[in-house]
């Protein structure tokens, strides 16, 4: 027995969460050939087929571009701060990828280790992920390289299954996820299934050997030459979780923000002093795959890669981690 | 909610300016509950801020002995450090911290210590060698060698004559060639060669070394010499960091986050890591 649900049922049930105040994020179109997850204004704005997967991850929803802080106020040499302490409100993210989703419990622990970043689990906690299990791979996908596999439920509350005719199988995998969906799916003998992930593209092991042996080696000053450290792979990644700490001037409102950055960026570890330990693009290269495929893994115990291919879909230059690390894996 | 990112409110109570680029600052919490509560260890570092322009790493350059305030010394550089050169006393200030692992004086207990700073890496020296001086018991011979480009660049001046009173204490001051003065009556050279030439006969030392990558990579070689084991050499290392706390993904080096397992390493770990600083 499964449990089934229309895709005309499915997006009542997003007008319905909508109208009952949750912030519901899914794909949608938003140009003719731009496909991202983004706040639908209703469920007929949820795009279910037709693409591959967005260009950006479900991680603008965890951990925003920019995020308040504090705020402050100056008053002659006083200073006042002024939290948020408003509750965060609930919201769902509905039609994910296996590969947005597996990010977060990756990125749990680097936000939750000795310190905790309440900003991320405060919308971790008012967050439930409703994945749509893949029914195509293109060749930018490698998420079998990295453990996972297009029906992954990692890090889902529910997972939906395509079955055609406009229905889907529905797997609740946490109480999140039934508090959904219980009493809105119907009884069926069918059950649904992902398709066969992308052949195994690169071995992840032999990345990470790869990397922690050639710290110093002319394969990234040839790899990267092409890289003009526009940033697009971190930013369109699940994962990539670099950010900086700003002051937003008067115009803002006076706070502190924290904003996305990446290790692509020339000033990422500049010096005050002029110094820079990566100086160019092939240092900054070498770190995102570094970070990913051997730092990461020594400290959490899992690759800091999900295999969307974002970064080599979305990189005006052919690199991220596909390219990478079929290159180290066959050169 | 929890916010790590907060910092505590501090009041300038006293700034001196060091060098024509360089001051000192002292603060004190506005919170009284923390001032009490507040404990650090020397070679631990702060984010310091200037509400409106925005956070900078310092070490906390005063000694963990002193209870009523802690103190930062910064060089005029950039937005912040532009920002802060402007403060006044009584003016408030944000602090984040401690952060990072410190010197393990504990362990550092019966032994010499050898200090050998350049430019404005005394500040992170100078709370060592004062908290050193306040357990004087603890530790056998002292020596500092500290150094700068021109005498206008030497820092803590005053207290380097201080130290220089205590027993068993040695101290060499120090100028690059061309930087010295008509009555300079330090030395000349740059660090690792005055402190070649200065012999000192220490008995399995712990060194700790902060300057220039090319003042340590010149002294290194030296204390090779001397005998001295790269795991008794400690260095406090700069990497940029914005957070401190092990989460913006800024101050690796290979597995180590500098702000959680540093900035206090020793060349015996350095030496088993990626030049990614």
């Amino acid at each position: 027995m499964s449990e089934i649900i229309s895709q005309s049922a499915l997006r009542a049930l997003a007008a319905e969460w909508i109208a009952g105040g949750k912030s519901v994020a899914g794909p949608a179109r938003v140009k003719p050939d731009l496909v991202l997850y983004r706040v639908l204004r209703s469920g007929d704005d949820l795009l279910l087929e037709g693409f591959q997967r967005p260009s950006n991850s479900i991680k603008d929803f965890l951990f925003p571009k920019a995020e308040k802080l504090y705020g402050y106020k100056i008053r002659g040499n006083s200073i006042e701060l002024i939290e948020n302490d408003s509750p965060e409100p609930a919201q769902v993210i509905i039609a994910a990828r296996p590969c947005d989703a597996a990010a977060l419990p990756i990125l749990d622990h680097v936000f939750n280790w000795d310190f905790h970043d309440e900003f991320y689990n405060r919308r971790r906690a008012a967050t439930t992920v409703v994945t749509l299990a893949c029914s195509a791979h293109d060749e930018n996908c490698f998420c079998t390289s990295v453990g996972l596999d297009p029906g992954s439920d990692r890090g889902s509350d529910a997972i939906l299954f395509a079955l055609g005719n406009g229905q889907y199988e529905v797997r609740c995998a946490t109480e999140k996820g039934h508090a959904l969906f219980d009493g809105k799916t119907e009884k069926s003998e069918r059950t649904g299934k992902a398709i066969t992930g992308p052949e195994k593209r690169f071995d992840a092991q032999a990345v990470r050997a790869f990397v922690t042996t050639h710290f110093e080696d002319p394969f990234w000053n040839e790899h990267a030459l092409t890289c003009i450290g526009c940033g697009t792979c971190a930013f369109s990644c699940p994962a990539c979780h670099c950010f900086d700490i700003v002051d937003a001037g008067s115009a803002a409102g006076n706070a502190r923000v924290k904003t996305w950055d990446s290790c692509q960026f020339s000033t990422f570890t500049a010096h005050a002093s002029g110094h820079n330990p990566r100086p160019a693009q092939p240092a900054r290269q070498r770190q995102r795959i570094l970070h990913k495929f051997a730092i990461y893994p020594e400290k959490f115990g899992e690759i800091l890669c999900t295999g969307c291919g974002n970064c080599t879909r979305n990189c005006p230059v052919g690199l991220g981690v596909l390219s990478v690390a079929t290159e180290i894996n066959h050169g | 909610m929890d916010n790590v990112y907060k910092p505590d409110l501090m009041e300038v109570t006293r700034i001196r300016q060091e060098t024509p680029d360089v001051k000192s600052v002292s603060l004190r919490f506005l919170d009284s509950g923390r001032a009490r509560d507040f404990s650090f260890r020397v070679g631990q570092f702060g984010i310091f801020s200037a509400f409106g322009y925005g956070e900078s790493t310092f070490n906390i350059c005063s000694s963990s002995n002193w209870k009523d305030h802690i103190e930062f010394c910064f060089r005029k550089v950039g937005r912040v450090t532009e920002a802060l050169w402007k403060i006044e006393e009584k003016d408030v200030v944000g602090f984040r911290g401690p952060y990072g692992n410190g010197y393990p004086m504990e362990a550092w207990k019966g032994r010499d210590l050898i200090f050998l700073g350049g430019g404005i890496a005394m500040p992170p020296i100078r709370c060592a060698v004062w908290y050193a001086l306040e357990n004087r018991a603890d530790y056998g011979e002292i020596t500092v060698v500290y150094g700068a480009r021109t005498v206008a660049d030497l820092v803590f001046l005053d207290e380097l004559d201080e130290w220089s009173k205590s027993e068993r204490v040695r101290i060499i001051r120090c100028v690059d060639p061309g930087g010295e003065t008509p009555d300079w009556k330090g030395e000349i050279g740059f660090v690792p060669h005055v402190f070649e030439r200065a012999q000192v006969a220490a008995k399995d030392p712990v060194v700790l070394v902060i300057g220039p990558p090319i003042m340590i990579k010149n002294t290194l070689p030296i204390l090779d010499k001397m005998g001295v084991k790269p795991a008794s050499v400690y260095t406090s290392i700069e990497n940029r960091m914005k957070c401190g706390i092990g989460k913006c993904g800024r101050c690796n080096v290979g597995p180590i986050y500098v702000c959680k397992e540093g900035p206090v390493l020793t060349m015996e770990q350095l030496q088993g890591l990626p030049a990614d600083y």
